[in-house]
């Protein structure tokens, strides 16, 4: 295997990684509204105040770092609301909120939602922080078959299947599980697939500064099989690869043919 | 339909079903008459349901103005709208010319029926297989329609499981029904105990599928079958 010798500036790229990243960032920022109450009074990460201009590459790292836009007191505060709203869908619907199995059901519902969409509460760099370890490692890690869960942000309708990640480190590794969070803190959100897969390779690439890596989501959207064109058993796959894993096919395949045996 | 529920008590009484179905029976009857729905008052009450998701996703702490959520209030609206479409549809619509008369005796079995639906618990969808076995008494009926007429709306697997065999049983008046029920909550999977490979599974049996051993096994058997 001769990807650990390949070219190294590829991987210094933290924001483009040798695509049009910077837009698609920009994508990944879209949603994020910056809460002033509870905020961090970071004036230069409020990305949504600046839909088309390309953040430079500082301004991303910090977005990365703080990306937190709701807190626990948040979900407190906000639960009447949602439950609310959820009385109201269950009467619009024609069914009867006060019989018995539907009395408590907007608030399991509200509770329910807010779960789903967690990954609002959590930032990377509290996940990350402690598990970064330097070794003298420079053969490939891949953890596969993560389960993941997300809901599809046009139907409001669950996304679940599995996620394969594999990278090459360059002198620092990551603890395994924390890739497993890192899926976790992105998927969980209101989210479309091909997003989620750029969102969790640019974290590890930023946190690691690896010579490469490579993300594959095969996943089963409820609003296609549920509703619409009702297609029980389509899968639909998105892969990002970064690094040496776009540049070198070898590595590639290699990573492809890992995640499939 | 008063006097169509008590020939069917009488049926029941004479051939073995127990009390609990008739209770059953009676909430499934009271079901298709409570707050039922009409197509157009879907679309007159599509802007409340808007709002309610506008709503939901500002609460979350979304920002509804973003490009990917700027019509989901109104998908999301229409999409349970689909769900939960069971609310405006009677059976007597879905059934009036699908029953036959047919002069067969035997078992009739329709299995690996793809189930979807939404749990009325936590309004998140559950889905798996129905197996449907029964036999006829001289008639028979499209059996995946009937079905899937059930699935649509708030739903709890124990009760769609015996309203599908009740739903059946007043029909066709067969000899027997028996319902099987495999699904997969995601309230369990994806929240809660995050349980990734339980499944629930629930069954109905009715008539001679209670009584007779035998039968229940060979529907049992010839429906696990893969």
């Amino acid at each position: 295997m001769d990807h650990s010798k390949h070219s190294r500036n590829t991987s210094t790229d933290k924001k483009d990684s040798g695509d049009t990243g910077g837009s698609v960032l920009n994508g990944h920022f879209d949603g994020m509204v910056t809460r002033a109450p509870g905020g961090t009074g970071r004036s230069s990460a409020a990305p949504a105040a600046e839909p088309g201009s390309r953040v430079a590459a500082a301004g991303v790292m910090e977005s990365w770092r703080d990306e937190r836009t709701r807190s626990v007191e948040d979900n407190e505060m906000s639960l009447p609301s949602l439950a609310a709203a959820y009385t109201t869908i269950l009467r619009g619907l024609g069914e009867d909120p006060q019989r018995q199995g539907l009395l408590k059901t907007p608030w399991r519902a509200a509770t329910a939602m807010q779960f789903f969409t967690k990954g609002y509460q959590e930032k990377i760099i509290d996940v990350l922080n402690d598990a970064i370890f330097d070794e003298d490692h420079d053969e490939m890690v891949i953890v596969k078959d993560i389960d993941m869960f997300s809901m599809c942000e046009h139907h409001l309708v669950p996304i679940f299947g599995r996620v394969h990640i594999g990278y090459l480190p360059n002198k620092r590794v990551l603890g395994l599980s924390k890739l497993a969070r890192i899926v976790e803190i992105y998927s969980r959100r209101l989210q479309v697939q091909e997003r989620l897969t750029k969102q969790i390779a640019v974290a590890i690439t930023e946190a690691l500064q690896p010579t490469g890596v490579g993300v594959v989501i095969e996943a089963t959207h409820m609003c296609m099989v549920m509703r619409g064109v009702q297609k029980m058993n389509s899968k639909t796959v998105t892969s990002t690869m970064l690094g040496v894993f776009r540049e070198d096919p070898k590595t590639r395949d290699e990573f492809l043919t890992l995640i499939r045996s | 339909m008063n006097a169509h529920c008590d020939t069917v008590e009488e049926f029941q009484c004479n051939n073995g079903f127990s009390d609990l179905i008739i209770d059953t029976k009676k909430s499934a009857v009271h079901r298709k008459h409570e707050t039922s729905r009409k197509e157009d008052e879907d679309e007159s009450r599509l802007p409340a349901l808007e709002a309610a998701y506008t709503n939901i996703l500002r609460h979350l702490g979304e920002d509804t103005h973003r490009e990917g959520l700027l019509r989901t209030p109104l998908r999301a609206a229409k999409a349970i709208q689909f769900l939960t479409k069971g609310y405006h549809e009677t059976i007597e619509d879905i059934l009036n010319n699908a029953i036959f008369d047919e002069d067969h005796d035997e078992m009739v079995i329709v299995k690996d029926i793809d189930m979807f639906s939404l749990c009325e618990h936590h309004l998140v969808p559950f889905f798996g297989k129905v197996h449907i076995g029964y036999i006829p008494n001289k008639k028979v009926v499209g059996l995946s329609k009937l079905v899937i007429f059930f699935f649509f709306f708030f739903l709890v697997q124990e009760r769609l499981t015996k309203q599908i065999a009740v739903g059946i049983h007043e029909a066709l008046q067969p000899k027997g029904v028996a319902v099987v029920i495999e699904a997969a909550h995601m309230c369990m999977v994806m929240r809660g105990v995050q349980k990734m490979n339980s499944r629930t599974v629930t069954s109905a049996m009715l008539g001679v599928y209670l009584e007779d051993p035998k039968t229940r096994e060979e529907f049992l058997t010839l429906s696990q079958r893969a």
